[in-house]
């Protein structure tokens, strides 16, 4: 792992979700009544009314975490893990840390010798029906029961009976994305809170009770939620894992750098997990003002457009009829021949292109290609064209508009391509997968740039396509994208591109140079 | 006097035994049915809490908590976010599943109106203009009955609106549980009148603020609510005298196991165990050797415990509980260990499984007793019991892993030596050590 400073490292930090991170700054007015406080561990902590312990604790970091598995700042509270108890002063039982109020004067021991033997006897109970299938089990090393099991858990346990085991779910797909493990399920209920009140599609259930209490699917209609890859970001174990990551990859070994997701117009903050350079999942990071916790399913599983083995990754030059594989300077050369005697000329950019490439194509390509360029914005997802045809088509994230950048497009003033078309003899179309591709006319010569991939390209078999100038998809470079609040996200490369496509300041250059 | 208690008089059950004694007409006419409710409406609110209050009516559910006091916990005037007011709930938890316990059935079947009585008086003093019974989903004769029992009140004006000229309303509606130990447990038993999962609730907040359907909402158990009227007819300061300092009144026993008489019986509460196994007839079949004094949850009590008087605070310093008055009584040829099993079975089973210690612990017990009753038990296993227990009871949402923890701790301390010599010889089926035991097998654990 390397120690670039863009690097998030999926910390016990970044799992703090609490509501608002800004430690409570005090009213300056002198009128204004002095903000309560808390003693925990035996330092004060001021705090805003209504925060529970576990929300102070987690703003001014007191130890690194209180533990938790029912826990999680984006649903409603629970308290049935009992994993988050502490020892509030003059209350007779230990208290659960994210449900009790902080109140003033209140003093809190978060790690007392009695708290330690509560979690000590919680994790004692979880692990007693635990199959603990680590080796085969894709959380391990992610997992929140091995990593407070290392912190808090009995050395050893005196459970001879037979473990619990459901036959019927051991290995029992919910859906095509997800597979349950019912025996690894330690009962936290995250799950079914997330689809009772996030996602509001209630498609969870438990059913049966006690220690035979199963997560099933509620009805014919099976999980059916758009958010069903979250139900691994927080499950703490090994039970719901999602088929797509399944068996790919030990979790140590993966790389995580922080990047935006382009699937739509709403730019998730995502992490990107690689090895070698290659993508193995998304996951969303926390972003209050945009995602939240969550990200949709199409968002995370659209990494692998970038990963598609037809991707167009090295330049492809049409050379009697056929394109076929060459270096960029051939094929800049040889596009600049083709082009020259062409009345018009029109460069088309999808609005998946980051605003820095839009500006350097705006101002540049022109001057580059020594032809008077007219410059334009297509989107065309969902049949979209500008932002004010954007909406939400859900109470959470999804979006109808299917690219991330539409607004930065706006906002460098680059109008959209008519709805006839284009009427140039030479389209130049620089998209990044997510935009989609216009119409051309028979008579057009098109030269296609960005991420394309092969399938794209067969179905535009009856175009005249000069050639293919392969470029970077949004994780393979850093750039910026407006969202569709308006909000401006920059990011940088999450991994690097192992193949022949060049960035499009590259490509300008060579553009520049080569007659 | 054989209660030894000038004071006493039946509160509930004077007339259960005559025929005809569930109607409508028999309450009103050999009663004084209904003229409680009377003397409430031309009362004041505070003065019917009040009155209860100074009558220490404690809780005849299991938890004991003083009645009054429950009732005064209840807003005056509760509004929403918008200052719409917000109606207030009334709820009956006859959801009698303890084991051993059977006083509530009683009250169904042979006195309705005196529970129906005591609601709409409850409800007059909290305020509330609605009140629900929920029952038990398997009582399906009680449910019939108590129907018929509120049409009959329906029809001579002591429920809907304006009751008896007063201006007061109530309705009263029965909601069918599905038999779920646990909906017993106040929050869990709004949860499911709510038609969720029958799991009881975090607290804060209490029912009094957020209850029924997100309203101000009480809990009360049937036979408190029996009392009710007593109480407002004769005034408070008898039924106060009935018992002992802070428990008012009378309690149904419910007496069971290996005696001559089993029922239930209305007695003051300055009996002793003893007294009462005496009334029930005395122990059949041998000599005493335990007792569970409320219910399955109540930690048990050695027959020399048995001296000690059954009211709240008395059988709380013995180190067990009033609980709900099902008094299980077992002689010498009960095997604990396979009793206690039974129990732990029955808790094993009826966990809601919310809570990590509860839903693995209760599991892990009944496990580890059904191992020591077929021979692999180990003397370790004892202590262990004993660790499980500590890292259960007091540390869940409800007192249910109190109530696991009750049998299964009290039978180790005051039983080990039935438990090891089981383990010695290795189980209920063992031969590793002679010893005539009476007990005889009868596949009462599979």
């Amino acid at each position: 792992m390397s120690n670039t400073t863009h690097e998030v490292k999926k910390s016990k930090v970044d799992l703090n979700y609490s509501s608002a991170l800004k430690p409570v700054q005090s009213d300056p007015s002198p009128e204004a009544k002095p903000l309560p406080k808390v003693t925990i561990d035996g330092k004060q902590y001021e705090f805003k009314p209504g925060d529970t312990i576990m929300q102070v604790a987690e703003r001014y970091k007191v130890h690194e975490e209180i533990p938790r598995y029912c826990y999680h700042p984006g649903m409603p509270i629970a308290g049935t893990c009992r994993m988050c108890t502490v020892e509030v002063e003059k209350a007779p039982k230990l208290m659960t840390s994210c449900s009790t109020p902080a109140a003033d004067g209140m003093v809190v021991h978060t790690r007392s010798e009695k708290v330690m033997k509560s979690r000590t006897g919680v994790m004692e109970f979880l692990l007693t029906n635990h199959p603990l299938d680590c080796p085969v089990c894709d959380k391990a090393g992610e997992c929140e029961l091995q990593d407070y099991n290392f912190e808090y858990g009995p050395a050893k346990s005196e459970f001879k009976e037979e473990k619990r085991v459901f036959e019927d779910a051991t290995t029992k797909k919910l859906s095509e994305k997800i597979t349950l493990n019912m025996n690894r399920c330690v009962h936290c209920e995250r799950c079914v809170r997330f689809t009772d009140d996030v996602t509001k599609t209630n498609d969870l259930v438990m059913v049966n009770r006690g220690w035979h209490k199963e997560l099933d699917v509620a009805d014919e209609r099976g999980l059916v939620n758009d958010y069903q890859g979250c139900l691994t970001d927080f499950c703490p174990v090994g039970a719901l894992t999602m088929n797509d990551f399944r068996f790919k990859k030990r979790s140590w070994f993966l790389t995580k750098k922080p990047s935006v997701c382009d699937r739509c117009s709403k730019g998730c903050n995502i992490e990107v997990h690689s090895d070698a350079e290659v993508i193995y999942r998304y996951v969303p990071i926390y972003n209050e003002k945009v995602n939240g916790h969550w990200m949709c399913d199409e968002g995370r599983l659209s990494y692998n457009d970038f990963v598609n083995p037809t991707r167009v990754i090295s330049p492809l030059m049409n050379y009697q009829n056929k394109l076929q594989s060459t270096s960029f300077e051939t094929l800049i050369r040889d596009l600049k021949a083709k082009i020259k005697d062409s009345a018009k000329v029109d460069l088309v950019i999808g609005t998946d292109a980051t605003r820095e490439e839009a500006s350097v194509l705006k101002d540049k390509i022109s001057q580059v290609l020594g032809k008077n360029t007219s410059v334009y914005s297509f989107n065309g997802t969902n049949g979209v064209a500008d932002s004010s045809q954007d909406k939400k088509l859900d109470h959470l994230l999804k979006m109808k508009d299917l690219t991330p950048n539409t607004k930065g497009l706006e906002e460098l003033k680059i109008s959209p391509l008519p709805s006839t078309g284009s009427e140039a003899d030479v389209v130049i179309v620089f998209r990044n997968g997510r935009a989609s591709i216009p119409q051309f006319k028979s008579s057009q010569k098109v030269i296609l740039w960005g991420v394309w991939n092969l399938e794209e390209i067969k179905k535009l078999s009856t175009v005249n396509i000069l050639g293919v100038l392969p470029g970077l998809a949004t994780v393979e470079k850093a750039g910026s994208f407006i969202n569709t609040d308006g909000i401006v996200q920059k990011f940088l490369p999450a991994i690097n591109h192992k193949g022949g496509a060049l960035s499009v300041q590259q490509v300008v250059n060579i553009m520049n140079t080569v007659n | 006097m054989m209660y030894n208690n000038e004071h006493f008089e039946p509160v509930i059950t004077p007339n259960v035994t005559k025929p005809g004694c569930e109607t409508l007409d028999f309450y009103l006419q050999n009663e004084n049915g209904y003229k409680a409710l009377e003397k409430t409406l031309k009362m004041k609110p505070a003065e019917v809490v009040d009155e209860v209050k100074k009558s220490n009516l404690r809780g005849r559910g299991g938890a004991g908590f003083p009645t009054g006091m429950k009732w005064s916990f209840m807003p005056a005037n509760p509004v929403d976010e918008k200052g719409n007011p917000k109606p207030k709930y009334l709820v009956c938890n006859a959801d009698e599943g303890e084991p051993g316990t059977f006083k509530d059935r009683l009250i169904f079947t042979k006195t309705p109106h005196r529970m129906i009585e005591g609601m709409i008086i409850g409800g007059f003093a909290i305020g509330s203009n609605k009140g629900f019974v929920y029952i038990r989903g398997e009582w399906h004769k009680e449910i019939r009955l108590m129907q018929k029992a509120i049409d009959d009140a329906y029809a001579k004006g002591f429920l809907g609106k304006n009751i008896l000229g007063s201006g007061f309303d109530f309705d009263l509606v029965i909601y069918k549980g599905a038999g779920a130990y646990i909906c017993g447990e106040e929050t869990a038993l709004l949860n499911s009148l709510e038609g969720k999962r029958g799991e009881p609730r975090l607290k804060p907040p209490f029912p009094a603020q957020v209850g029924a359907y997100g309203m101000p909402s009480c809990v009360n158990n049937v036979e408190t609510f029996a009392a009710v009227p007593y109480i407002i007819s004769k005034g408070w300061e008898k039924y106060a005298k009935m018992g002992p300092e802070r428990s008012g009144g009378t309690r149904l026993i419910c007496v069971s196991g290996h005696v001559n008489k089993p029922g239930v019986y209305e007695l003051p509460m300055n009996l002793s165990i003893n007294d009462i196994i005496d009334l029930a007839g005395g122990v059949k079949g041998g000599k005493l050797k335990a007792v569970i004094p409320g219910g399955a949850s109540a930690p048990m009590l050695r027959a020399d415990e048995c001296h000690c008087l059954t009211d709240y605070d008395s059988l709380a310093k013995a180190g067990t509980m009033a609980g709900s008055g099902g008094l299980i009584v077992m002689n010498d040829s009960v095997n604990i260990v396979e009793a206690t099993y039974t129990l732990l079975k029955f808790y094993e089973h009826e966990s809601c499984g919310q809570c990590s210690q509860c839903r693995e612990g209760s599991h892990w017990l009944a496990r580890m007793f059904k191992r020591i009753l077929d021979g692999g038990g180990t003397q370790d296993d004892l202590d262990y019991i004993a660790k499980i227990c500590s890292n259960m009871a007091g540390q869940t949402i409800c007192a249910f892993a109190d109530a696991v923890t009750g049998p299964a701790l009290s039978s180790v301390r005051k039983f080990r030596g039935e438990f090891e010599e089981l383990i010695m010889r290795g189980g209920l089926k063992g031969v590793g050590r002679v010893e005539s035991f009476s007990h005889k097998l009868e596949g009462a654990h599979v």
